[in-house]
């Protein structure tokens, strides 16, 4: 165990040691080069004005990682889902795969004020917009893992009487995994995007509401303190799906 | 048409016909839902306004995404080839792109104004940062052999860059491309939502601050036909380029 802890420590300074710099850069630049505060203010007022209002930014944190994560999780129940059923239906996939691609062509934020009427202000309208920016990555990257496996691997665990199921728990999903979290990884990003774009159609209490009410008051360093705050929800999510994958594709590292 | 084409329309037409059907069985209000039939519709009836916005929306993305991809594509080279400068700003480059582009557009509006402007910088960022990091990832993941190989024959790192890593690096220079069409103008109408005069997402705004959800429909379904033509546009350009697929 003493190994994983310190990979876990060196992982942990490999993540810092970027945002230390680019927190240092920030500073330095700032005095240096006399970059007006209209532009960007110093860090330390940034974060001065974080900790002045801490449970305010507290509560927005914990708001939107909330919508974005039950976004997030859809997508990915129903991303993997969809694959399973395409890899095993090839009609429904010629059905339904070109409906997902057009999907993703409708600009989603415009239906932020319609979904927001369905489920009025609520965590599910901001969720199901992290979900629909969610899904179809997963289920891209579910599709292609699982259509990457060799059908020899199937014939011998059929030949030794496996079950479909046998076959997608011991086989199929496995091999799909490291795909999948590659998706998931990209998803986080885009779940945290849905939520706070949700946010914009009324909401009081989140991230994007504190970006708009920054905007609406002209305030610089609101903004870049909410910007702060989404970048936590952001970083969040993507530790979480990196611990995750660290745990359970274990063996990505022995390829 | 092969089977595939055939089944992708079926699909999408049952889709057609069972939003129409619950809508009109169910009497569901169209500002719940309208029925398909009702969209279009409004978008005939008020399409002289919706293709002023489209286009103007569609300039936004277009700019922002020639300037985008252009810069994307040079720093990736530039980083591919200036290996130290790349471990250090590879990292801070992931830093500022975790935030979602969607929460800088406030930003952009306050420094460059509600015009267009604003929206291009947007757009150029987020295309800039996407075509940037497909395109280094494909620089990047060449042969070590073949490498070797041409350095055998007294290549130089800039021979290696133009002849081997760029026409490898392509495809994945390409998907970034493709994939930032879409994006270029989910950001335009993003930003136009937040403070503009003119666009799609202005529209939207507009229309659903006077409640006409039906022409809030009319006009994501002509952003999603621009979207789509635009995806078109740039996919038919990468068979032709990237034609040993």
């Amino acid at each position: 165990m003493r190994w994983l802890r310190a990979s876990g420590l060196a992982a942990l300074a490999r993540a810092a040691l970027p945002l230390l710099l680019l927190a240092a850069l920030w500073e330095a630049a700032v005095a240096l080069l006399h970059i007006s505060p209209f532009y960007l203010p110093p860090l330390r007022q940034v974060l001065g004005a974080m900790l002045a209002l801490w449970p305010a930014y507290q509560e927005a944190f914990l708001v939107t990682l909330g919508e974005a994560v039950v976004g997030f999780l859809a997508g990915a129940l129903v991303g993997i889902a969809s694959a399973c059923a395409f890899h095993h239906a090839r009609w429904l996939r010629d059905m339904l795969f070109p409906l997902f691609v057009a999907s993703q062509t409708v600009p989603v934020i415009a239906f932020g004020a319609i979904v927001v009427l369905w489920f009025g202000n609520t965590l599910l309208a901001k969720a199901a917009i992290a979900f629909y920016l969610t899904f179809f990555p997963v289920t891209v990257n579910a599709l292609a893992g699982i259509e990457a496996v060799d059908p020899r691997q199937v014939a011998l665990l059929r030949s030794f009487g496996a079950s479909r199921r046998d076959i997608w728990w011991k086989l199929l999903l496995p091999s799909a995994l490291p795909r999948i979290f590659t998706a998931l990884r990209l998803s986080a990003g885009l779940a945290l995007a849905g939520a706070i774009v949700g946010e914009w159609f009324g909401a009081s209490i989140g991230v994007g509401a504190m970006l708009l009410a920054a905007l609406f008051n002209e305030q610089v360093v609101a903004m870049w303190a909410a910007i702060l705050a989404a970048a936590g929800v952001g970083g969040t999510i993507f530790a979480a799906v990196a611990l995750l994958e660290g745990r359970l594709v274990f063996w990505r590292d022995e390829l | 048409m092969s089977r595939a084409t055939w089944r992708g329309l079926a699909g999408g037409l049952v889709l057609l016909a069972l939003w129409e059907g619950v809508v009109r069985g169910l009497g569901i209000a169209p500002w719940i839902l309208p029925p398909p039939s009702g969209i279009l519709a409004t978008t005939w009836t008020v399409r002289g306004a919706l293709l002023d916005a489209g286009a103007m929306t569609l300039f936004e993305a277009t700019a922002g995404y020639g300037i985008g991809a252009v810069l994307g594509i040079a720093l990736a080279m530039l980083l591919a080839l200036a290996t130290p400068l790349r471990k250090l700003v590879l990292p801070m480059v992931v830093a500022v792109n975790s935030v979602p582009v969607a929460a800088y557009a406030p930003l952009a509006l306050l420094w460059f104004g509600t015009g267009a402007l604003s929206k291009i910088i947007m757009v150029a960022f987020i295309v800039g940062f996407t075509v940037f990091l497909n395109t280094l990832d494909g620089l990047l993941r060449v042969d070590p052999a073949a490498v070797a190989l041409l350095r055998s024959f007294g290549a130089g790192r800039l021979g290696v860059l133009w002849r081997l890593r760029v026409p490898s690096a392509l495809p994945a220079m390409l998907v970034g491309l493709r994939v930032s069409t879409v994006r270029s103008m989910i950001v335009a109408i993003v930003t136009e939502m937040l403070g503009s005069q003119k666009g799609l997402g202005w529209t939207i705004f507009e229309a659903v601050l006077q409640i006409d959800f039906l022409r809030v429909w009319a006009a994501i379904l002509v952003a999603s036909l621009i979207s789509l033509g635009f995806f078109a546009a740039v996919g038919a350009l990468e068979r032709r380029v990237v034609f040993w697929r």
